[in-house]
């Protein structure tokens, strides 16, 4: 593919040259990591490349090295980079600093906090411009006005610290100051990723557009194939440091030519549509509708649990209820992060609670499980007023409603085995002790489906994938037996391919154990596969609920279009 | 796709078997020795520590003559036989060179060690404490923080007089945790925020086990820096405290050899080593504990490991 498209390319055309890269970590007293493997690709000027790989894949690393950017113990093992024709593998740091401007310049995942937080936007471009000293004085200003206003921003902003801005601000005052140096290409590296999902879609437009006027050739690198197929018009497909697939976008989304494309292509659909099936999934109201279950999948799952599961018998209620934080600073108003809030989740339901962030779904977990109280309703578990509950009532609550959390990178402890993390609920909860402890142990781990169980047991976090560590999440919430399941995002940190098992898991187990489960995510696909009834929460406020199918496929309020929108959708782009 | 491929690829393990070892707290012990010897400065730190415990536990095999023999020439230069001979009371000063780093070195470690226990006990409930009793755990450490160390420890120890080394150690721990438990604090503070605090909580885990289990085995390497910090400390202070003649004064320690050359004036005499030779004993240990502390920064933040630029 590269061949071919250097062959009918003239040299002055191609603006980036990588031949044969290698990258590798090599840290002090251990074997050196390939991350990257002999990488060859050209981009011509103008060109909107992306790539995409899931985590792991090498893709930021290659972004960095083609900027120059890596930091020890990477480093560049073989290969050339040549940019406009000079070989960049080799500069020094003097050279370098000069090629930044007219060059490449790179914007960051984090980019937003990439910001000197005691000086304001104005400080960072009159430094961009003292240091490379391409602007004359005189016009710097009007420069720097001219650039802001170009990523959509007001020029007020230049007089503003970057704690004044949000994230999205930020983001987008950190790509005008990469533009300022008038580089010839930009490396975007998950420009979005930290942002708000309808912030996301509003900065990936802004990017797009900026490429299109500028004409500046861009390589956009994300773990969405969704995003980067809407945005760019060649996709290169990284994994586990190869690039498997380099071919135009569209000729990607009709005809991926790799497995592993393929596979990640699968796993996008359109929350709108009548009947939904990714991989290993079919969404719940086709499954009620043909009165099936997902058997599918129950299959790989082991048949265990002959204790008798309690089924939920309580409903979670709440009335009328709100919660305003004290302001921020003197002279501002309060924060009202739930408003006048009602809903009941009745025994075995599973409820979505969908909306971007600062809508109040996460407050509303902490308000159910009693880390926060209201300031005005009720919450109610069966009989018990949650409100009122103190310390040995909320531990009493956390028996029967546990969580899953969002993070499971962080809801582990590094220094404990699965086993010590596990045993905990079973010691705190339940009368079990010693080898029936154990036991139960293995049987939850068996139960989502980590096996060799006694294996598992025994490991560290750290030796476990994302996908595997929050099944050890989930399997501790299951610990005590509860009759509620409240879920916290719990699959927006997993790769894409990992996300169906997870879900999958879950749903099943709400099947069979009859728990009930509360969804909260601002992923509308997701809410879609796994419940029956949402909840679109805007600023505090519920600005729609219903059927989950229903809901999605005729949207009434306008915030719920504006989410769906926001979805990616490699389909629609085109 | 009639079977889904989705479970196997979720427990598709990435790390190769060969790496994932049983955990083991020898081998982490191991690791964190390993880290201090791969950094410089805590090298020299080591090997400085290493000579001073040994010269500490072989001085009845080192030191020609015993501690408080005092049957030698008074005020005797440097000789074949005593290399940097006598004191006013007519005592080998080598040997009591030798004889003090028992003293500094086991008053530095218990009091370093007991100084930190007291810092980690409060520091880290103090941390995850919200509301009214924090603020008055805040306001003791505060208090503590503010009044000027050195005087207070030399009231306390003219308060307890001629109560010997134990009064010293229980003087300086009193007087030395508030700035490791300040530290602890803000550390637990963070760590607090982590989901796998609030995981132990619904798993219905106590306070203390929160805090002890789950919290403490994190900051390991901080602790050990308060460690190495406060025996630095500590070793200093018992210095002081025995030059002022606070301790007793009839033990030989690096201290009092500096309290009893002082009052012999021994600098007017010309026996500058009676208070240099000391002296700079006090600073070498005191350097290679600082020196050992720059490499424990290392195991807590592998940035500072790995970077020798770019």
């Amino acid at each position: 593919m590269t061949a071919m498209s250097s062959t009918t390319t003239t040299d002055e055309q191609i603006l980036l040259q990588v031949e044969q890269l290698s990258v590798e970590y090599a840290s002090p007293g251990a074997e050196p990591v390939q991350a990257v493997h002999d990488v060859s690709f050209t981009l011509r000027r103008g060109e909107f490349v992306g790539l995409v790989g899931e985590s792991g894949s090498g893709k930021s690393t290659l972004g960095f090295a083609l900027t120059r950017l890596q930091k020890p113990p990477a480093r560049i093992s073989g290969g050339r980079i040549l940019f406009d024709g000079k070989d960049i593998r080799d500069l020094d740091a003097e050279e370098l600093r000069r090629q930044r401007q007219g060059g490449f310049a790179m914007v960051l995942q984090s980019g937003m906090n990439a910001l000197n937080p005691v000086r304001t936007v104005g400080h960072h471009f009159q430094d961009i411009f003292a240091a490379h000293g391409h602007v004359p004085r005189e016009a710097r200003d009007a420069r720097a006005r001219d650039l802001i206003a170009k990523v959509g921003l007001d020029p007020a902003v230049l007089a503003r610290y970057p704690s004044e801005l949000s994230g999205g601000m930020r983001q987008r005052a950190s790509i005008a100051l990469a533009l300022s140096l008038e580089p010839q290409l930009m490396v975007f590296d998950e420009p979005t990723t930290a942002l708000d999902v309808l912030v996301q879609h509003a900065v990936m437009d802004t990017i797009r557009d900026l490429q299109h006027e500028e004409r500046f050739t861009a390589i956009l690198i994300s773990h969405d194939l969704g995003i980067v197929l809407e945005a760019t018009d060649r996709v290169m497909v990284m994994h586990e440091g190869r690039i498997v697939e380099d071919a135009a976008s569209e000729s990607i989304l009709r005809d991926p030519k790799d497995e592993y494309t393929r596979m990640l292509l699968s796993h996008y659909a359109d929350p709108r549509a009548e009947t939904i099936s990714i991989p290993g999934f079919v969404d719940l109201g086709t499954r009620r509708r043909e009165g099936r279950t997902r058997t599918d999948v129950t299959e790989t799952l082991p048949t265990v649990s002959q204790r008798d599961t309690r089924r939920a018998d309580a409903a979670i209620v709440l009335e009328g209820v709100s919660k305003r934080y004290p302001a921020p600073r003197r002279g501002q108003d309060a924060v009202t992060a739930v408003d006048d809030v009602s809903f009941r989740l009745e025994p075995g339901e599973a409820l979505a609670l969908v909306g971007a962030s600062g809508s109040g779904k996460s407050t509303i977990a902490k308000l159910i499980t009693g880390v926060e109280k209201p300031t005005a309703g009720t919450v109610r578990f069966g009989d018990i007023d949650v409100t009122s509950l103190r310390r040995g009532g909320l531990r009493e609550l956390r028996k029967d409603v546990q969580m899953v959390f969002q993070d499971p990178y962080s809801a582990l402890n590094p220094l404990h085995t699965v086993e010590y993390a596990l045993s905990r609920p079973i010691r705190n909860y339940t009368p079990l002790r010693g080898q029936e402890a154990r036991a139960r142990v293995l049987e939850l781990l068996e139960t989502v489906g980590l096996t060799p169980v006694e294996q598992f047991a025994a490991k560290l976090p750290h030796q476990l994938s994302g996908g595997q560590r929050q099944r050890v999440v989930i399997a501790r919430a299951l610990a005590s037996d509860p009759q509620v399941l409240i879920a916290d995002e719990p699959v927006s940190m997993l790769d894409v391919s990992l996300r169906a098992g997870v879900l999958a898991l879950l749903e099943d187990l709400r099947e069979r154990w009859g728990i009930s489960m509360l969804y909260i995510t601002h992923d509308l696909l997701s809410a879609r596969l796994v419940t029956e009834n949402i909840l679109v929460l805007n600023s505090g406020r519920v600005v729609e609920r219903g059927e989950t199918a229903q809901v999605l496929q005729h949207p009434e309020d306008p915030y719920t279009v504006e989410l769906l929108d926001a979805v990616p959708n490699p389909a629609r782009s085109r | 796709m009639t079977t889904p491929s989705t479970t196997p690829s979720t427990v598709n393990v990435k790390i190769p078997d060969g790496r994932i070892a049983a955990p083991s707290r020898w081998r982490s012990v191991g690791r964190m020795f390993g880290t201090l010897w791969a950094n410089g400065k805590a090298r020299l730190g080591l090997c400085l520590l290493s000579f001073f415990v040994l010269v500490a536990v072989f001085a009845p095999v080192l030191a020609p003559y015993g501690p408080k023999e005092n049957g030698f020439d008074r005020n005797a230069d440097a000789s074949p036989a005593h290399w940097l001979g006598t004191t006013a009371a007519g005592e080998d000063v080598l040997s009591q060179l030798i004889y003090g780093s028992q003293i500094s070195l086991m008053v530095g470690f218990a009091a370093g060690i007991l100084s930190t226990i007291v810092a980690v006990l409060i520091g880290l409930s103090w941390g995850y404490m919200r509301g009214f009793s924090g603020e008055v755990v805040g306001f003791v450490v505060n208090l503590f923080l503010v009044i000027p160390g050195l005087p207070l420890m030399i009231v306390i120890a003219a308060y307890l007089q001629n109560g010997g080394i134990l009064m010293i150690i229980a003087v300086i721990v009193v007087t030395g945790w508030a700035w490791g438990a300040r530290v602890l604090r803000s550390q637990t503070q963070s760590l607090r925020g982590n989901d796998f605090v609030a995981s132990a909580q619904f798993s219905g885990d106590s306070a203390a086990r929160i805090v002890f289990r789950e919290i403490l085995p994190n900051m390991t390497s901080i602790i050990a820096g308060t460690l190495f910090g406060a025996a630095t400390a500590a070793i200093l202070a018992e210095a002081g405290l025995e030059f002022l003649g606070l301790g007793d004064s009839s033990i030989v320690s690096w201290g009092t050899m500096l309290y009893w050359a002082q009052n012999s004036n021994s600098l007017l005499t010309g026996q500058w080593l009676l208070l240099f030779a000391p002296g700079l004993c006090i600073a070498l240990l005191a350097l290679s504990l600082t020196l050992i502390n720059f490499g424990v920064d290392g195991i807590s933040n592998p940035r500072l490991r790995e970077g020798k630029g770019r």
